[in-house]
């Protein structure tokens, strides 16, 4: 005999939960109790335990994806058996929706005065729900002397965004309305998939602006449809969207084996930041480079004390960020951010540099907050502290915050230049690349000098590229010249 | 005229007669029978076992979002041995432990949880209240019961409950007058967990100790540690002595921590440090009072991991018992909410009981006449 497992709300009104691990195989045998899932919602991460002993027959969720309360999880059976008898085991899991109806949703009668069919999310065959397009979910009310079930939330949002909630296709339990139901009617994004065309026009402007603050939104969602082009076009999803590509791309495994890993944590937001920064912020990128030969050779002689005084390291990044502090405050306009809406630069007057460090999960960016204030040697510790800590997944949230420019530095791994992309809603970023030996021209002799790349991507809406070339040429002066650091002050 | 001090003579104790090591203070150590040593720690040990197992019971669908109780066992334990069945017992939500030494049935609590309003009804032989979910409402009704006791000349004792967090509420300021006022024969005790779900007691109050507000009140107060059982039945013992005899209220404060969650929608690591809950982890109130009475003598490690196997059988049959109860025509009847309100039925009632006996008739019909699978709720009435 077979039974299902079905996603429990494991808190107080939690509609849906990431599954962040898996930590049972097919075939495995498990006992009541044993953790099968390790999961997220809104509040918390939890453990999930087995309800059930017997062997694991099928797991129908996978890592990274977002199941609904009432979504079948996993089907385990009763150890030496195969599924024997079906008309019991479909009984069985009927009776563990039952129970969860029962407790977890008060609410679940209002389905059933809906005149559609009274049984909706909890079936046992649900497939894994995923976003608000799943086909399971139910026809929209199309009964209007029935009032349609949503939290009183929801109705005011509707009421906001002047919705008509029965024009809304719900995705909550026993057809729930939810926020994000009426959000993306708004936006018009789902009008083209329900294929009523009434009563949305005018409200995408209003969900534009809701839409950042939305966070249970796919990529679809988020790139292809809310967007101010999407909405000119007004074709719906005419944008190109992550997610519309895999259907387009030719079947891999026919060359080689291959594998494939959901797309998740720090990877997925990267993906995302990335996407967002490529999309909307016009960039162009400038090149230069910095004769270091001098400061090169300052660094290497102050290495040893520096590092018995202080314990940390004196590099040639903490001098930039120096530099970098020196020509944003010359040329403010790389210290600001774009506000579209209002048709504003915001110019920041606080100097917070982020600096690009690599790890294991993806590149994470930690920020040296209020850098103006802080001298070299207090730069050159913060910078190793937080890049040490970041790298072993320790960082605070706070030092992760509040940006307002970003330095990446490849020069470690190697690179003769590059063209890196701004750190949304940044205006621009510094790349260093690798700092090296050359030949190079001096006073008519060919001499060997110490040699730093840098290229300065900005965005071309808040800067222009004269300004771009003072911005680096001001940073060079600097490192070629550090006398400038006190001649300035 | 003159600006003088007003002297206030009050001094707050702290009270630990068995530390986290074991050590006991010998001349403050109660005189308990080994029977009622026993029974002591064998709900302590029921309480933090049902408490564990409904945790994953909520994690599998069986049970809705509960307040966990995990590490307030001595606090509830220590204080509810220390009165009578014919005394009153008025709990907030994080007594499990002491409501199951009152008798209350396991079902019951796992019914209370899953929303079934005959959880909530006390078993019989004793003079219980029923949980308390809404913070400090539950004081209120103490300090009532107290002052209706003095008028009645009953010579009994109310023992209520709350958090840190309530003592922040007026309800605390209000019962605690009322009864202080009214010489009320109420123990309260709070269960200082430290934690306000994630308010910490540094922003709660700005003072020493929360025992030292029943100066205010003119009432003693004593501050316990709350993970010394021993330490919570003297001091309450003493509490209750001095209500019977007409002293009034006391509050008693037992320093405690929760070792779970708030409830089961709540993540403690985004508030708390890890290195904080390991240490109180070691001041944990079961182990030390195991160890207490392996060293006195009065169980053996073996009669420990028996009592553990017995524990978690009553337990498993429990929760059986629930959930075939939960699935009764009775317990699934909705007509059922109309009864307990009132003793005999209101007209009003009496009209909203058959119009929602008219609507079920109607969609019972409804969906024999459309064929449709049946709706979960009429499928396990038949």
């Amino acid at each position: 005999m077979s039974q299902d497992f079905l996603l429990p709300d494991l808190g107080e009104g939690i509609h849906e939960a990431e599954i962040i691990a898996i930590k049972v195989k097919v075939g495995q045998s498990v006992k009541e109790d044993d953790i099968l899932f390790e999961v997220e919602t809104d509040k918390a991460v939890v453990e999930v335990p087995s309800p059930f002993t017997g062997t694991v027959e099928a797991i129908h969720v996978k890592e990274g994806e977002t199941a609904k309360t009432g979504c079948n999880m996993i089907t385990i059976g009763s150890g030496s058996g195969d599924a024997k008898a079906p008309a019991k085991e479909e009984k069985k899991a009927e009776k563990v929706a039952d129970t969860k109806t029962q407790i977890l949703t008060p609410v679940g009668k209002a389905s059933e005065a809906n005149g559609g069919n009274g049984k909706t999310a909890p079936a046992p065959t649900a497939a894994p729900a995923q976003t608000a397009a799943n086909s399971q979910s139910p026809a929209h009310h199309v009964n209007r002397d029935i009032p349609v079930p949503a939290a009183p939330a929801v109705r005011a949002l509707a009421r906001e965004l002047k919705v008509d909630l029965y024009d809304v296709r719900p995705s909550g339990p026993h057809g729930r309305v939810m926020k994000e139901d009426v959000r993306s009617y708004a936006a018009g994004a789902l009008e083209s998939r329900v294929g009523s065309g009434s009563g949305s026009g005018s409200s995408s402007a209003v969900a534009t602006s809701l839409r950042p603050a939305q966070p249970a939104i796919s990529l679809h969602d988020k790139y292809g449809g809310g967007d101010d082009k999407a909405d000119k076009t007004s074709g719906g999803s005419s944008m190109p969207s992550m997610q519309s590509t895999p259907s387009n791309l030719p079947d891999f495994s026919k060359q080689g084996e291959v594998e494939r890993v959901p797309l998740r944590s720090i990877r997925k937001k990267i993906a995302q930041a990335m996407m967002k920064s490529w999309t909307t912020i016009p960039h162009v990128t400038t090149f230069d480079e910095a004769d270091i030969t001098g400061l090169n050779a300052t660094l290497k002689s102050a290495e040893k004390s520096f590092a018995e005084k202080t314990g940390s390291r004196l590099t040639l990044t903490a001098v930039v960020i120096k530099a970098v502090v020196s020509a944003l405050q010359k040329y403010p306009q790389f210290n600001s951010s774009l506000d579209d809406e209002k048709s504003e630069i915001i110019f920041k007057k606080y100097y917070n540099i982020g600096i690009a460090v690599a790890t294991e999960k993806g590149l994470i960016v930690p920020v040296i907050h209020n850098a103006d204030q802080k001298s070299l040697t207090q730069i050159a510790i913060e910078l190793q502290d937080i890049a040490n800590k970041t790298r072993a997944g320790k960082v605070e949230l706070e030092k992760l915050q509040g940006g307002t420019f970003t330095i990446t530095n490849i020069g470690a791994i190697g690179g003769t230049n590059m063209s890196p992309m701004i750190n949304h809603p940044e205006c621009a970023i510094l790349g260093m690349a690798r700092g090296a030996d050359k030949p190079i021209v001096r006073n008519g002799n060919i001499e060997i000098g110490t040699i730093l790349p840098l290229a300065l991507s900005f965005d071309h809406r808040l800067a222009d590229g004269a300004e771009a070339a003072y911005f680096v040429r001001h940073i060079i002066n600097h490192l070629e010249h550090p006398l400038n650091f006190i001649l300035e002050n | 005229m003159p600006r003088k001090p007003i002297e206030i003579t009050e001094k707050i104790e702290y009270l630990s007669i068995l530390d986290e090591n074991a050590n006991v203070d010998t001349k403050l150590e109660p005189k308990l029978d080994n029977d009622t040593l026993k029974k002591m720690y064998r709900f302590m040990l029921l309480g933090r076992r049902t408490d564990e197992r409904m945790l994953k019971m909520q994690r599998t669908g069986r049970l809705g979002t509960f307040p966990q109780a995990s590490g307030h066992e001595a606090v509830s334990i220590g204080s509810v041995s220390a009165i009578e069945k014919s005394d009153w017992h008025i709990p907030a939500y994080r007594e499990l432990a002491g409501m199951l030494y009152r008798g209350w049935s396991l079902e019951k609590i796992i019914l209370y949880w899953n929303g079934y309003e005959e959880g909530a009804v006390p078993p019989k032989g004793v003079n219980d209240l029923p949980y308390c979910v809404p913070v400090a409402s539950q004081l209120l009704h103490a300090a009532g019961v107290g002052m209706a006791m003095n008028i009645k000349g009953d010579k009994k004792v109310a023992l209520t409950y709350f958090g840190d967090g309530s003592s922040s509420e007026g309800d605390f300021h209000e019962a605690l007058n009322f009864a202080s006022v009214f010489k009320a024969p109420v123990i309260f005790v709070c269960q200082n967990n430290q934690y306000a779900i994630s308010v910490p007691l540094s922003k709660q109050m700005n003072c020493k100790t929360l025992a030292q507000r029943a100066v205010a009140y003119g009432m003693p107060g004593i501050k316990v540690d709350g993970n010394d059982v021993l330490a919570m039945y003297v001091a309450t013992k003493e509490a209750v002595d001095r209500a019977k005899a007409g002293g009034g209220p006391t509050l008693i404060e037992g320093l405690t921590y929760r070792f779970t969650p708030h409830t089961t929608a709540d993540d403690p690591k985004r508030y708390r440090s890890e290195e904080e809950s390991k240490e109180w982890f070691g001041k944990e109130p079961l182990t030390r009072f195991a160890k207490y009475l392996q060293n006195k003598g009065v169980m053996t490690a073996k009669d420990l991991e028996e009592m553990e196997a017995e524990v978690d059988a009553e337990i498993r049959a429990g929760i059986e018992r629930s959930e075939t109860l939960s699935k009764s025509e009775e317990l699934m009847n909705p007509l059922a909410m109309f009864d307990h309100l009132y003793s005999t039925e209101t007209e009003h009632l009496k009209e909203q009981k058959e119009e929602l006996r008219q609507y079920l008739e109607h969609k019972k019909k409804g969906k024999k006449q459309q064929n449709h699978t049946a709706h979960p709720e009429v499928s396990s009435a038949k």
